[in-house]
Order: C-alpha cells, then sequence, then structure tokens
C-alpha cells in the first residue's frame, strides 16, 4: 500500500472521528420520561360509539359576540346572550342589555329575566329594561328560572338560591343548611352552579361540589335528590360539574360538563341514558358550555369558543 | 511531479482536520433552532418594566428561567431534563383556585378504587401530595417539595377533570439558571422564557382573580 493511499485513509478516519464527536455532543442522550411519569387522558375523551345517540345538525350563528348564555322559550324560540345584547332566533332580532348577561330566562310572554353577576335585569320585549336589587353583597348569578309564579336565581357568591316573586321585590332563601331536614348546603368550588324548573313547578338544583342534582319544592323544602360521582362517562368529575343542564320534555336531564367538555343525558335516577356530543367534537379549553332543550327533544348547546349554538337531534 | 513529504501531508491533514472540527461546530450552533426569539409579549423591553430585553442580557444579571403555566403540556420534561437530580421545577398549588374536592383528579388516579391515601390511588408516582381531611366534603392538598419531581402528572389531572390549580414552576431557591436551560430546549411548546428576577414566578393570578 503506497504511502499516499495510507495518509488519505488516516485523513478518513480522523474526519470520522470528528464527525462522529459532533453527532455525540449535538444529539440530546436523555431519555424520555418514562411510564410512571406520563398520564394519558385520551381513553376518557373516547366515547363508546353505541352511546352516541345524538346527530348534529346545522347551528346559529349569533351576530353578536361573546356568547355566554342561552334559553328555549315556551313559544319555541331561541335566546342567545352575548356582550350588551340578547340576540333571539329565528327571528334575529336583538335586544341591547346593559351588560354582558351570564344567565338567562324567558316567559310566556318574551319578558327577558337577565342574570348580571350581581343583579337581575328585566328586559321587556319592546327592550326596556329594569334592575332589579342585588340579593347580597357577596351575589354571583350563575342561573335563572322562570315558571308562572316565580323568578329563582341561583347565587353561587352566597350559595344559595333566590327566590322571587314575578315583580321581584325581597327574596325568599332556599338551601341553607338545614341537616334536620336533610338540606346539605350547596357546595360550590367554582362558580358554576344551575338550576331549572320541572313540569311539577319543583326546582332543581345542581350541588355541584357533590356531583349531584337536588330537588326542592318552591318553599325550599328537599324533595329528592341524585348523584353520580365518577372519572368515567357514567357520572361526573372534578370540581363544579354538571356546570349547566336543563330539562328534557321526558323530565331526563341534558347536562354539559367543563374540564372534560361533554354532553350527556341522564335518567331520572342519574344513571347515564346517552351522549349527546362527546369531548372530541369540542374545541380544547372549551369554557362556558351552556344547554337547552326543546319541546320536540332537540338539544342546544351553546359553544363560546366557536361563537355558535349547536344543535343535536336524536338518530332515528 | 512533485513530491510531498509524509510529515507536511500530516501537518496539512491535522490543519484540515482542525478547519472541518471548526466549520462542523459552526455549523451545528448555526442551525440549531434559536428558541428564545422575541415574541414581542414579556413587555419587559418597556420602560415601565425596566426597558431591557431578556434576550440581551447575560445570565445572572437580573433575569431567571421560568415556565408559563398556560402553555405548559405537561410532557413530563420537566423532572427528566433539568440538571439537577431531582429537577428544580416543582408544583404548585394556588389554593385560591382549588376547589378543595373529594374526587380530586391531581390526587386521585382515574381507577382509584377508593377515595383514601392508599398508595394505590394515588396519581403522584412520589406520593408528594398531601390530603387532609378539612370538613365534609373539603379535602386540603398540599404539595410536599421534597417528593415532587415536576413530572406535571398531578397537573394534568387537575387541568382535566378540575379548576386547574396545580401547575409547574421553577422553584428560584433550587434553580441555578443555567445559561440555557436544558428542560427549555427539550420543551415541546416553548414555556419557558426569561423573565426579571424581580418577578420570578408566573402566577395563575389572573385566573384566581377571575374565580375568587
Amino acid at each position: 500500500m503506497s504511502s499516499t493511499t495510507k495518509s488519505w485513509i488516516w485523513f478518513a478516519v480522523l474526519l470520522t472521528l470528528i464527525a462522529g464527536a459532533g453527532i455525540y455532543v449535538g444529539t440530546n442522550r436523555r431519555a424520555e420520561p418514562g411510564k410512571s411519569f406520563s398520564y394519558s387522558v385520551d381513553d376518557y375523551r373516547q366515547v363508546d360509539p353505541a352511546l352516541l345517540r345524538y346527530a348534529e345538525a346545522d347551528g346559529l350563528r349569533p351576530a353578536i359576540k361573546k356568547l355566554s348564555a342561552l334559553a328555549v322559550a315556551p313559544d319555541g324560540k331561541i335566546y342567545v346572550a352575548g356582550e350588551n345584547a340578547i340576540e333571539i332566533f329565528p327571528d334575529r332580532t336583538v335586544r341591547p342589555v346593559d351588560g354582558t348577561p351570564v344567565c338567562i330566562a324567558v316567559d310566556d310572554d318574551g319578558t327577558v329575566f337577565a342574570g348580571l353577576r350581581d343583579h337581575i335585569e328585566v328586559v321587556s320585549k319592546d327592550g326596556k329594561s329594569t334592575a332589579w336589587p342585588s340579593p347580597g353583597e357577596k351575589a354571583c348569578l350563575t342561573s335563572v328560572a322562570v315558571d308562572d309564579r316565580y323568578v329563582y336565581a341561583a347565587d353561587a357568591g352566597s350559595r344559595r338560591v333566590w327566590r322571587y316573586g314575578k315583580a321581584g321585590g325581597a327574596p325568599f332563601e332556599i338551601g341553607a343548611k338545614d341537616e334536620a331536614n336533610g338540606v346539605r348546603g350547596f357546595y360550590i368550588p367554582s362558580p358554576f352552579f344551575d338550576l331549572a324548573i320541572g313540569t311539577d313547578g319543583s326546582l332543581w338544583v345542581v350541588n355541584p361540589g357533590y356531583h349531584a342534582l337536588e330537588n326542592y319544592s318552591p318553599e325550599g323544602r328537599l324533595i329528592s335528590s341524585w348523584q353520580n360521582s365518577s372519572f368515567g362517562i357514567q357520572g361526573f368529575s372534578g370540581c363544579c360539574n354538571p356546570a349547566n343542564f336543563a330539562l328534557m320534555p321526558d323530565g331526563s336531564f341534558v347536562t354539559a360538563e367543563k374540564g372534560l367538555p361533554r354532553v350527556k343525558i341522564h335518567n331520572l335516577d342519574g344513571s347515564l341514558r346517552c351522549v349527546v356530543a362527546a369531548p372530541d367534537q369540542f374545541d380544547n379549553g372549551v369554557t362556558g358550555l351552556d344547554v337547552a332543550a326543546d319541546r320536540q327533544g332537540r338539544v342546544y348547546v351553546l359553544d363560546p369558543a366557536r361563537g355558535v349554538v349547536r344543535i343535536f337531534e336524536e338518530k332515528k | 511531479m512533485k513530491t510531498t513529504k509524509r510529515r507536511d501531508f500530516i501537518k496539512n491533514l491535522a490543519r484540515g482536520a482542525v478547519l472541518a472540527g471548526i466549520a462542523g461546530v459552526c455549523g451545528m450552533l448555526g442551525l440549531r433552532k434559536n428558541k428564545y426569539q422575541c415574541s414581542g409579549r414579556c413587555g419587559t423591553c418597556k420602560p415601565a418594566n425596566g426597558g431591557v430585553c431578556p434576550l440581551d442580557s447575560a445570565a445572572g444579571s437580573g433575569f431567571v428561567w421560568q415556565l408559563d403555566p398556560e402553555k405548559c403540556t405537561q410532557c413530563g420534561r420537566c423532572a427528566t431534563h433539568c440538571v439537577l437530580a431531582p429537577s428544580a421545577v416543582k408544583c404548585f398549588h394556588s389554593y385560591s383556585i382549588c376547589g378543595y374536592c373529594d374526587l380530586c383528579g391531581g390526587y386521585l388516579r382515574p381507577d382509584a378504587k377508593e377515595r383514601n391515601t392508599g398508595a394505590e390511588n394515588q396519581l403522584c408516582p412520589t406520593a408528594a401530595i398531601r390530603r387532609k381531611f378539612i370538613e365534609d366534603p373539603y379535602y386540603q392538598y398540599t404539595i410536599d417539595e421534597e417528593l415532587c419531581i415536576g413530572c406535571g402528572k398531578c397537573v394534568r389531572g387537575c387541568s382535566t377533570f378540575g379548576n386547574g390549580s396545580l401547575y409547574l414552576q421553577v422553584k428560584h431557591n433550587l434553580c441555578v439558571n443555567c445559561n440555557e436551560c436544558a428542560i427549555a430546549r427539550a420543551c415541546p411548546s416553548d414555556a419557558f422564557r426569561r423573565v426579571p428576577a424581580s418577578e420570578p414566578y408566573l402566577l395563575k393570578s389572573n385566573q384566581e382573580k377571575r374565580i375568587s
């Protein structure tokens, strides 16, 4: 072998060593976190297709911004609240509100009871607004409901439900701890506290810390309750779930959850009936899902992240 | 034909190898992604915030590493990539955001059979979260920083199922403030950035205000 060839071989070896050292230094050799350190919640985002008994129909896209609340009126019209306004479908008329309602309820005559943070604003059909006095310094209203006699407001700040007459006035208190009569009080870790009025005039209220729904008479007597805590699809988990709910025409409950966003229907005893919308049907990190149902059993879901009202119909 | 002496050839070879090495190292440094480009969001270049860009300052001259809890994806690399062992990244607990829940997604494994302090029910691989009964149905959760390795499993559980009161932060009594943070290099969501040493933590203060 000639000396020139040997020199070239030396050159190639040296170059290979330098390249190897460069790759060694430049490569990250740290191990990825092992099994013990990884935690996937993907399994909890998956839903058995057999449970998904609703299909999405064409939704509503309101003109108003920062959607915050949803209600279906007795006449079937859809009321959507947002920044300083309430938009009504299908008319697409807009009623101005001084502030952004957190929750709304609609009376038979089209009067809207809008819950702002610390008080109720009554917005009549012709757009006139009247503010009711705040129920207290701690008030943080999160839900309102109206029937032919009363207006109920859920107050997460003072952990009470306030029952008003249609004309307002001093409210009657529901939900104070009364262990002798089985009322354990409302446990509200974060401001998600919903209520709805049943067809019999009784009041259904979420007790979110217990993952429970409690049924009260208008006088505040506890009639019944159910609770269903679980990380799985069959119950509710974490803080303040169900975050929102509405009653279906047959008395069952359509619920919306925060954290892991999903919309489900639970039977009267709290058992899971079916899933309306799975977590994968929502954007990551969506909050503020509100639900409502109409007399035909259609489920309306307010999706603030997409700025739409999504409509789900039972599969035929 | 001009002949080259072996000694000269080896000398030239060595020079060439050194030049190639220098070129290789320069190329490697040049190709490396510069993660710390100005995003225009930190605002420290504004006169009201001191007016000095953290990208222009050397390590230790008033800026420290911190991770943005809003960007963190709980990938687990804070536990494995820090030059310290255990990591200088620890779990923080914001009590004003916490719901004090019995069914805590940050403390309990999703498949936990019981809601108690049994090791088999705990999500944390090092049992660094303490659960204490307060009154029905409230439980208080505290972090034992000696045990916490910054893996972020509890953070994921809390943000998925709960209020997101648990989140990761670089502890500055532990962090050695490396010029180029090894975790920042490996962070898949660019959650690490330099912050003024006068405000070394990125707390969830906005959320705290919103909830409380």
